[in-house]
């Protein structure tokens, strides 16, 4: 049995659901932008039902698989009113990133957001793929991805600099707590500017309440840019149903040239 | 008039549910969300290429002199999802375009919107905000 043939089992998929994709599918339009995915509950009228309960793996654990975006550009992390403790060298940096627009931000290069940026581009899909082993998240720009594992093994020590640095996860009830390090100094935080150090270390906090939505919580660690860890606003993504990742390279950058870097 | 268009073009921001003003790419660098744009001329070139679609225009203006004009949109993605495809402009097509200017005055936009003229259709071409 097929994992999406498992989670439509699981989900007790109703036949009428079943009838109406068949229907659907005839409609799809070009391509995979439009097309009724199994395994996505659905309202008597067909449509993907997003206030569903949370989907879960065999082992009760929630499933946080499926396409995601955010909903509105998160431009900072920081929450409303919250004071980000950075140290002097962070500080002229981020004023320096703000100064000038952001015109040197690593994607004008067809470089990758940081961690978190990369999934907070309204509207830029990102799919989670939750597997027992290891939980894969591909990133719709520039196909990107990153893997997080939940095998049990620890981060690397000393691991070479990455631009997604290096993800291992566990549950902490329903919340998927991703611990990530091994970064590559040079990413952005958020489209602010928001700096970090090789020192940094991320955690995630992933919940998925319902069919429909993913909220995520970060906590940043850098003890080089950093007077003390902080904690991140409250980050909401939406389920984007019945559709498809699309391929996505950075062939034709032209931003930068237009700015006047080669 | 000009207040008009620029009332227009904010509410385009709205309804696409993405102002410039947080817009996520070069956006903020590279153009000025306070220069509205509205011309119409004829496509010389559609380059439909990610990060970014580009297409060129033929501008005309009052003594005749013909200025060509570059213009950024979206991924073509993003475009794909807002009903476009590969095809939507061709080369000797007329249309009107609705965009920001760039800051440094030069002869390229951040396109809103695209219409048709010989049908009227109107296709969004989203922020370019990636």
């Amino acid at each position: 049995m097929g994992f999406l043939a498992g989670a439509a089992k699981r989900l007790q998929f109703p036949v009428i659901a079943v009838a109406m994709m068949f229907v659907m599918a005839g409609a799809a339009r070009a391509q995979w932008l439009s097309l009724p995915l199994p395994g996505t509950p659905r309202t008597p009228d067909g449509k993907p039902n997003l206030t569903a309960p949370t989907p879960r793996t065999a082992d009760g654990k929630p499933d946080l698989s499926g396409i995601w975006h955010a909903d509105e550009n998160v431009e900072n992390i920081a929450a409303e009113g919250v004071d980000v403790p950075m140290l002097p060298s962070a500080a002229a940096l981020y004023k320096q990133r703000q100064a000038t627009l952001g015109q040197d931000k690593p994607q004008l290069h067809c470089l990758p957001h940081g961690v978190p940026d990369a999934m907070l581009v309204a509207n830029l899909p990102f799919k989670f793929i939750q597997t027992p082993r290891e939980t894969v998240i591909l990133y719709e720009e520039f196909n990107q991805y990153r893997q997080i594992f939940t095998d049990g093994r620890k981060l690397p020590e000393d691991p070479n600099p990455a631009w997604f640095g290096y993800s291992v996860a566990k549950w902490e009830g329903d919340t998927f707590v991703v611990d990530v390090a091994g970064f590559k100094e040079g990413t952005w935080l958020d489209n602010a500017g928001h700096p970090h150090t090789e020192a940094l270390h991320i955690t995630e906090r992933y919940r998925r309440p319902n069919f429909g939505n993913l909220e995520l919580e970060v906590t940043v660690d850098d003890p080089q840019a950093y007077s003390k860890p902080w904690k991140s606003r409250m980050i909401h993504f939406k389920l984007f149903p019945d559709t498809e990742m699309l391929e996505h390279l950075c062939e034709n950058e032209k931003d930068a040239q237009h700015l006047g870097f080669k | 008039m000009r207040t008009t268009l620029a009332v227009c073009v904010v509410a385009f921001g709205l309804l696409l549910g993405a102002g410039p003003a947080v817009a996520h790419h070069a956006f903020t660098a590279e153009f000025d969300a306070s220069k509205p744009l509205k011309m119409t001329g004829t496509v010389t070139k559609f380059e439909w290429t990610n990060p970014h679609a580009w297409f060129y225009i033929d501008v005309k203006d009052d003594s005749g002199t013909v200025t060509n004009w570059g213009f950024e949109m979206n991924s073509p993605n993003m475009l794909l999802r807002n009903g476009w495809t590969r095809n939507s402009l061709k080369p000797g097509d007329v249309i009107s375009v609705e965009a920001f200017g760039a800051r440094d005055g030069s002869h390229i936009g951040n396109a809103k919107a695209v219409t048709m003229t010989s049908t009227g259709q109107k296709l969004l071409a989203a922020p370019a905000q990636n």
